[in-house]
C-alpha cells in the first residue's frame, strides 16, 4: 500500500448521500463546470495535478452477473480521488483555509459531514472516509504540478525564440534571447527527489 | 462530458471482485498482494504503456459508516478501483493498455467477476466500459498535454536552466551559434521514461553568500 510516489499522494475518499440530494450535488457541479471563474479557487490551489468528484448511484454499482450479488444500497455514494503535491496535513488545511465554501457546497450533502471549518472536525471526518491506495503511479514522479505548468512555459518560449534564431544576425538573436530568459526566469525551479516529510 | 478536460480524460473503473469462499487467500488479497510488487517506476505497466500521466488502483472493501443517525450498510461485493488520467481518447488507451501489458492486466483482473482476459483487445474493452462509472466533476491542473509532451517539456526546462546559467554575459556571436548547437543537442536527446526519476544532478552552488 502506498499513497505517495514521488512528490504526489493519492487520496480516495467515499461519502454516504441521500439520494435526493445527489441531484441538487450534480445541478452544483454542472453550474461549475460551466461558469469557469467559480473554479479560479481550485486552480490557485496550485499543488493539485487532478482531482475528481465521481456520484455513483445506488444502483449503478456495476453489475456483471457470473454469480455476483446485486447491491441493495439506501444511499447514493459521493466519490472523490485527488493527486495532490505536499503532505495530507498541507493540504486539508489549505482546503479549509481557501475552499471552505466551495467544499461545504459540495460535502454538505454528505451524511454527518461537519462542514470544512474549523478544521478538526474535518480532518477526523476525512480521515474517517478516506481508504487507502494499493497502487499508485505518475509519469513524472519528481514533478510537481507547478513544475508542470513552468516546464511548459518554458518549452513554449523556447519553441518561439528558436523560430526567430533562423533569420536575426547576433545582435537581434541577443536581444530576444534576454527577453527569453526574462520570461522563463521564474519557471526555471529544479526538479528532482521529494523532500523527506515526517 | 464530465470525463474529459481539454484533451485529458478522467477514467473510473469499478470492478467487482469475485467472492469465492473457497479461495485462499480471497481474491482480495491476492490483487492487493500482487499490486504490493507491482513495480512503480520506468517498468511500471502503466509506463511500459502508452498514455497514462497518473493513474491508481485501490481495493474498496465497502462502503463506510460514518455513524449514527446515518444508516449502517454494506456491499454484497468488494470492488477494485482503477482511477487513470490519460491522454485521450479511451478506445486508444485501454487498446494499449491490452497490447502493451495483457499479461498484468490478467493478474490483476482475473480476480473480478465476468473479466474476459486482454487477449481479445474488444472483450477487454468492452469489459472495462462495462466497469465505467461517469466522473461528474473532473479537474485537471494542465489539460492540454499529452504524456510526451510534458516528460518532453520537463527535459527542456532542465536543459535551459543551464545553457542560462552557462551563459550570462557571452558575446552574441558566441551565443547565437552555442544556442544552434544547443538545439540540435536537445533536439536529438532521447524522451526521459515514463515513471522514472529525474537525472541526478549535483547542487550548483555560487553566488554572493557562498
Amino acid at each position: 500500500m502506498s499513497n505517495i510516489n514521488g512528490k504526489v499522494y493519492a487520496m480516495n475518499v467515499i461519502t454516504p448521500m441521500k439520494p435526493w440530494k445527489t441531484w441538487i450535488l450534480r445541478g452544483l457541479f454542472f453550474v461549475l463546470g460551466h461558469v469557469k471563474p467559480l473554479q479560479n479557487d481550485l486552480i490557485n490551489l496550485s499543488f493539485i495535478e487532478f482531482a475528481r468528484w465521481v456520484i455513483l448511484p445506488r444502483r449503478r454499482f456495476p453489475f456483471l452477473a457470473n454469480g455476483q450479488v446485486k447491491e441493495d444500497l439506501k444511499y447514493d455514494y459521493l466519490l472523490f480521488f485527488s493527486n495532490f503535491n505536499g503532505t495530507w496535513n498541507q493540504y486539508i488545511d489549505a482546503f479549509s483555509a481557501v475552499l471552505s465554501r466551495g467544499l461545504n457546497m459540495i460535502w454538505r450533502w454528505s451524511e454527518k459531514f461537519p462542514g470544512s471549518v474549523p478544521v478538526t472536525p474535518f480532518k477526523e471526518y476525512i480521515a474517517r472516509v478516506q481508504f487507502d491506495t494499493d497502487y499508485y503511479y505518475t509519469a513524472y514522479p519528481y514533478a510537481t504540478a507547478n513544475d508542470l505548468k513552468s516546464a511548459h512555459i518554458v518549452q513554449s518560449a523556447l519553441d518561439s525564440l528558436n523560430q526567430r534564431t533562423q533569420a536575426c544576425s547576433p545582435e537581434q538573436f541577443a536581444e530576444a534571447y534576454l527577453k527569453f530568459v526574462l520570461r522563463v526566469q521564474a519557471h526555471l525551479g529544479e526538479t528532482g527527489e521529494a523532500p523527506v516529510v515526517s | 462530458m464530465p470525463n474529459k478536460n481539454g484533451n485529458v480524460y478522467g477514467l473510473t473503473i469499478l470492478s467487482p471482485i469475485i467472492d469465492d469462499e473457497s479461495a485462499t487467500p480471497s481474491h482480495d488479497l491476492q490483487i492487493r498482494e500482487y499490486l504490493a510488487t507491482l513495480p512503480t517506476g520506468e517498468e511500471s505497466p502503466f509506463a511500459l504503456s502508452p498514455g497514462t500521466h497518473l493513474c491508481r488502483l485501490v481495493v474498496m472493501d465497502d462502503v463506510i459508516y460514518v455513524g449514527a443517525p446515518a444508516c449502517e450498510e454494506h456491499l454484497h461485493s468488494k470492488y477494485l478501483v482503477f482511477e487513470s488520467n490519460c491522454d485521450c481518447d479511451l478506445d486508444s488507451y485501454l487498446q494499449g493498455l491490452a497490447a502493451s501489458v495483457p499479461e498484468r492486466l490478467d493478474a490483476i483482473w482475473s480476480h473480478c467477476v465476468g473479466y474476459p482476459g486482454a487477449a481479445n483487445p474488444q472483450a477487454f474493452i468492452d469489459y472495462m466500459k462495462a466497469c465505467q462509472i461517469e466522473t461528474t466533476f473532473y479537474f485537471a491542473a494542465v489539460n492540454d498535454k499529452s504524456v510526451t509532451e510534458t516528460l518532453s517539456a520537463l527535459q527542456t526546462q532542465r536543459a535551459v536552466t543551464d545553457f542560462i546559467a552557462c551563459h550570462q554575459h557571452t558575446k552574441p556571436e558566441q551565443l547565437q551559434k552555442e544556442f544552434t548547437e544547443f538545439m540540435a543537442v536537445l533536439k536529438a536527446a532521447p524522451l526521459p521514461r515514463p515513471g522514472g526519476m529525474a537525472p541526478r544532478r549535483d547542487i550548483k552552488t555560487g553566488g554572493r553568500n557562498e
